[in-house]
């Protein structure tokens, strides 16, 4: 052990660059790995946790109602059911409204509670986690807490046709309806505000029923029976529901995609570190043959000579791994404030054992395995055959570009010359650039389908966006259909209605309804197949479809309001606001099934239209046929923020450490190969060669690779990034991407990436200057 | 009267070594003239090759003046050194130093086509050095580990010769071949100084230093004395016996 460490000393004092620049890769990826494992291993089950130590239901219903009947009613549906653990009636306030959030609005079905009934709910407590002086006003779900809605700060929220102005009293964390990506959004107010809004009567009275489960995976079942048969004795309540499956899942998504991200940067930056490191010791053991030769001579064992590196790049690892993990620490609390401003549940940042050690181990494993698998050629060193021969670097099977022949200037030629001896080199550099390519094609598809142009990705979250939507009584849509058409601000007006049906043997799905799927914006919502066209088709959801093993051309029957017929899989859609449980259907298809009593029609309106005043006068001339009006473009604003602030953030985070690790493995290649070649470059230089004609050489000779990795890189990445992007995003029920690839940013990208992998290596041969002839005679 | 080619006024070079600093050459006035063959001798230390390389250009004197022709190259910088190393001078090593990873065509090439763009002419003219020198067409194109010590250091000065310097400059051109190889490494060069080409060669070795037809020792930095041996006429013992004398008479 001691003859190792010694070893590893030498070694080490030998190449204190190379050992920094791998220690800074190693790091780089513990950084990643660890802050992906602590957000998939503990960020995510801190919603479990949460939805525990609250004693939060698996199911939550909010049901208009005041009576002691439909109290009865709930409570004697949960009761009967085998499934119910344990449950919480308690009474609320029901309607939808909206506030404005982020630049944009919020517009959720909201739930207003009392706040002693809020806190105290023996299921679905919701805990207070800001408090005040403030003893009046209202207490806002923490995902809201922003600079304009604080302690003190006046909150004006929509709430029918009224507009409530509260003071923020504080904030409170519920786990089933802290959010608008949970179907139902909870506000908390003080008793004297909650009574004030109940005697303005704009909100319903409703109750709001959170049922616990013995088995959690029923939720989404549990949700419908309850939704059904609440819906069969009572047709015309308004309801809003959501589950545990459901929830879960829609409050993580920046979780999931940034989980996904940094798993491949992680593993990306991991598989550049253990090719720099292969490569480094297959070169150690080439120019270093008579030493190790010399070594085994005196009595060393190929054992010890591998135990020596393989302590050598584990130590360094381990040490890499244990700075990498600390910063990770230190980054935590950004990634989590990042990632609060969606999942809206707080996370207290704690020291995490588990993928502490897995970081450590996975770093080692793989570092070790490396290195075993490029030192085992140590063993096979005879002392003798080393000692004579020494090193043997070049293959003389071939010369590559004889002068004699070459057309190509004397610097290229040269330069080529030694591209063609070092494939190691070219092989490290043709992973880096590959897997940089592909991040580089990754954060153009985000700047242009995410942060430039929000549109694709909305269409692919969202599914169907317009300027504004408008829910209208059935008894005056004839009425409201006749005054858009003769309004000249509208250019479009046509049904795009959700409501819930269930697939007879699957589960319950949100339908969208159309008069003529032809009408809306979004056409790329079909993927396979087409849209319904006829009273007997559906379009369903790939997801679901996948999970159910269903085919276009399949039949399958629906149920809604007692009713059931059967439907032909026109095609498979893909819309992300139901995780992938949604189906399509045309207004006489959903009529073989029952009738609506309200509709939501979407319009589009002249560009510069005052959509705030279009709905105030919609509002005045209908009154209260009109249930709700939303601001499509404002309310996805307020929503979609957040992703594409987390966007922008991995965007830049990528492009540096692109930049960095280029940066680190050329500046290794360099170093190795300034330290092969230092005789050569004396040499050279002593005939009349200039540095800079052999610092044009040295980057030069990395081009080939770079040059041809990245086209190959960028034109693959192309075509697979959208299917790459699917995979990432299966879990919100994206089966297909359709992002545009922005062809000139990547050629521009591959371009640049050349450029500065040119730029660096001159940079980092730099060190050529220092070379000088006279050195030849020392 | 012979042309001077190369010319130092009060040359010194000091190196720092443990703090203190080592004197290598100091105040060298010397003259190097057209078409000689000039040997440089002394014993290990004296600082030979750092005058070899201070003449050459390879180094920078640390005072005085060196001056090529009319012009000065003890002020130039590193890459106008280069330039001018590349334009006006050739260079034989002890250690041969043929780039491995080249074949010997192409290490020849890779000298040449930094002054001439003329790849025929070059090939032609290096076709006709290593005619001259004995290598014959298949060595050519082996790589410097596939051939001889002797072929080694006879294509390092076909590659010397291949720019058709004004100066050859040779260090030690023999110390590391045998007995043999090292005389026809020897015969070489005197063939071409016979044709015109100026040498100036570093060596300890009294069987080189007889080639030469100026002879300068140098003893700790300072050029001790000089022996003026005339032409080199193969097997002339009067010769050996000026050179030996001369030598004795420097304390060799």
């Amino acid at each position: 052990m001691r003859k190792s460490l010694l070893l590893v000393r030498s070694n080490v004092r030998r190449a204190k660059g190379q050992t920094a620049a791998i220690i800074v890769l190693i790091f780089l990826s513990a950084v990643m790995l660890n802050l992906w494992l602590m957000l998939s291993m503990d960020y995510k089950q801190n919603f479990e946790r949460c939805h525990e130590r609250l004693n939060e239901g698996h199911v939550t219903l909010a049901v208009d109602g005041n009576g002691s009947e439909m109290k009865d009613f709930l409570k004697r549906t949960v009761q009967e059911d085998e499934r119910t653990e344990s449950f919480g009636i308690d009474s609320a306030m029901h309607m939808v409204g909206l506030f404005e959030f982020n630049g944009g609005e919020v517009n959720s079905e909201f739930i207003f509670l009392e706040k002693e009934t809020a806190v105290s709910r023996t299921a679905g407590r919701a805990e207070i986690v800001e408090d005040s002086k403030y003893t009046s006003g209202i207490y806002m779900p923490i995902l809201y807490k922003s600079e304009e809605i604080a302690v003190g700060k006046t909150i004006e929220v929509s709430i029918g046709s009224r507009k409530m102005p509260y003071t923020v009293c504080g904030f409170f964390n519920s786990v089933m309806a802290g959010s608008h990506n949970c179907t139902m959004c909870g506000l908390i107010l003080t008793e004297d505000k909650y009574e004030e809004l109940r005697e303005t009567g704009c909100a319903p009275e409703a109750f709001l029923c959170s049922v616990r489960l013995k088995d959690k995976s029923e939720s989404e079942d549990y949700e419908a029976m309850l939704k059904n048969t609440v819906s069969s004795s009572y047709p015309d309540v308004r309801m809003a529901s959501n589950s545990y499956a459901l929830v879960s899942s829609s409050r993580y998504i920046s979780q999931m995609i940034c989980s996904g991200i940094l798993s491949a940067m992680a593993f990306f930056i991991l598989l550049i570190a253990l090719v720099v490191i292969a490569s480094n010791i297959m070169n150690y053991i080439q120019e270093n043959m008579k030493n190790l030769g010399a070594l085994k001579a005196i009595g060393y064992t190929g054992h010890q000579l591998m135990s020596s590196l393989l302590l050598q790049f584990s130590g360094l690892s381990v040490l890499a791994a244990l700075a990498g993990t600390g910063v990770s620490y230190v980054c935590f609390p950004a990634l989590n404030e990042m990632m609060m401003a969606q999942t809206g549940i707080p996370y207290q940042v704690c020291f995490l054992p588990v993928p502490f050690l897995l970081t450590l181990a996975i770093l080692a494993g793989a570092v070790s395995f490396a290195v075993w698998a490029a030192s085992r050629r140590i063993k096979k060193v005879e002392p003798i055959t080393a000692l004579r021969q020494g090193v043997r670097t070049h293959n003389f099977k071939r010369n590559h570009i004889p002068l004699e022949h070459t057309r190509a200037p004397l610097d290229a030629a040269l330069a080529l010359k030694t591209t063609f001896s070092g494939i190691k080199h070219n092989v490290t550099v043709g992973i880096t650039m590959l897997v940089l390519s592909l991040v580089v094609v990754f954060s153009g598809l985000m700047v242009e389908n995410m942060i430039l142009d929000t549109m694709p990705f909305l269409n692919l979250i969202v599914g169907e966006t317009a300027d504004s939507c408008i829910n209208v009584n059935i008894s005056a849509e004839d009425a409201f259909l006749r005054k858009m058409k003769e309004d000249g601000r509208v250019e479009k007006t046509y049904l795009y209605h959700t409501t819930e049906v269930r697939h007879v043997g699957g589960i319950a799905l949100m339908a969208t309804l159309a008069d003529d799927f032809a009408q809306v914006n979004n056409q790329k919502v079909v993927f396979e197949g087409r849209f319904p066209k006829y009273d007997n088709e559906i379009a369903i959801a790939a997801k679901y479809a996948l999970e159910k093993n269903l085919k276009v051309g399949q039949e399958i029957t629906i149920t809604a309001g007692g009713k059931q017929a059967d439907y032909i899989i026109s095609g498979f859609i893909q819309i992300t606001n139901n995780l992938g449980k949604d189906c399509l259907l045309t207004r006489t298809g959903y009529e073989r099934l029952g009738d609506l009593t309200n509709k939501s029609y979407y319009l589009n309106l002249k560009d510069g239209t005052d959509i705030e005043a279009f709905h105030s006068e919609i509002k005045e001339w209908f009154g209260n046929d009109i249930n709700a009006v939303i601001n499509i473009e404002a309310t996805v604003e307020g929503g979609t923020s957040v992703y594409v602030m987390l966007m922008k953030a991995i965007v830049a985070a990528i492009l540096v450490l692109g930049l960095l690790i280029i940066a680190f493995v050329l500046y290794l290649l360099v170093r190795t190969m300034l330290g092969n070649k230092k005789r050569d470059y004396g040499i050279m230089k002593a005939l009349g060669y200039t540095t800079g004609q052999l610092i044009l050489q040295m980057a030069l000779s990395f081009m080939p690779a770079v040059i041809i990795s990245s086209i190959i890189g960028i034109t693959v990445s192309s075509f697979i990034i959208n299917p790459l992007t699917a995979v990432f995003l299966r879990n919100i029920g994206i089966v297909k991407c359709t992002f545009t690839v922005p062809v000139w940013f990547n050629i521009l990208a591959g371009a640049g990436l050349i450029a500065a992998a040119l730029v660096l290596s001159c940079l980092l041969s730099l060190k050529i200057r220092k070379v000088q002839p006279k050195e030849l005679m020392e | 009267m012979k042309k001077v080619l190369l010319k130092t006024d009060n040359l010194s070079k000091s190196f720092s070594s443990g703090g203190a600093m080592q004197h290598v050459l100091k105040n060298i006035d010397l003259k190097l003239y057209e078409g000689d063959f000039t040997v440089i001798m002394g014993a290990s230390g004296a600082g030979k090759s750092t005058l070899l390389y201070a003449l050459s250009g390879m180094d920078t004197p640390t005072l005085g003046r060196i001056t090529f022709g009319d012009t000065v190259i003890s002020d130039m910088s590193q890459d106008a050194l280069a330039v001018f190393r590349r334009s006006h001078c050739g260079f034989v090593f002890q250690q041969i130093y043929l780039i491995e990873g080249m074949s010997v065509m192409d290490n020849i090439l890779a000298a040449g086509l930094l002054v001439s763009r003329d790849k025929k002419a070059l090939c032609e003219n290096a076709r006709k050095l290593f005619d001259a020198v004995g290598i014959s067409p298949e060595t050519q194109g082996k790589f410097p580990s596939q051939i001889s010590g002797g072929e080694a250091q006879r294509a390092g000065i076909v590659r010397a010769l291949i720019n058709c310097p004004e100066i050859l400059f040779a260090d030690e051109p023999t110390g590391a071949l045998n007995s043999k190889t090292g005389l026809d490494v020897l015969d070489t060069l005197t063939g071409f100084n016979e044709q015109g080409q100026s040498v100036v060669m570093v060596t300890h070795d009294m069987r080189s230093a007889r080639r030469g037809n100026r002879v300068l020792y140098l003893k700790d930095g300072v050029i001790l004395g000089e022996c003026d041996l005339g032409k080199y006429v193969h097997g002339d013992m009067a010769r050996h016996e000026k050179l030996s004398g001369f030598l004795k008479e420097m304390g060799w």
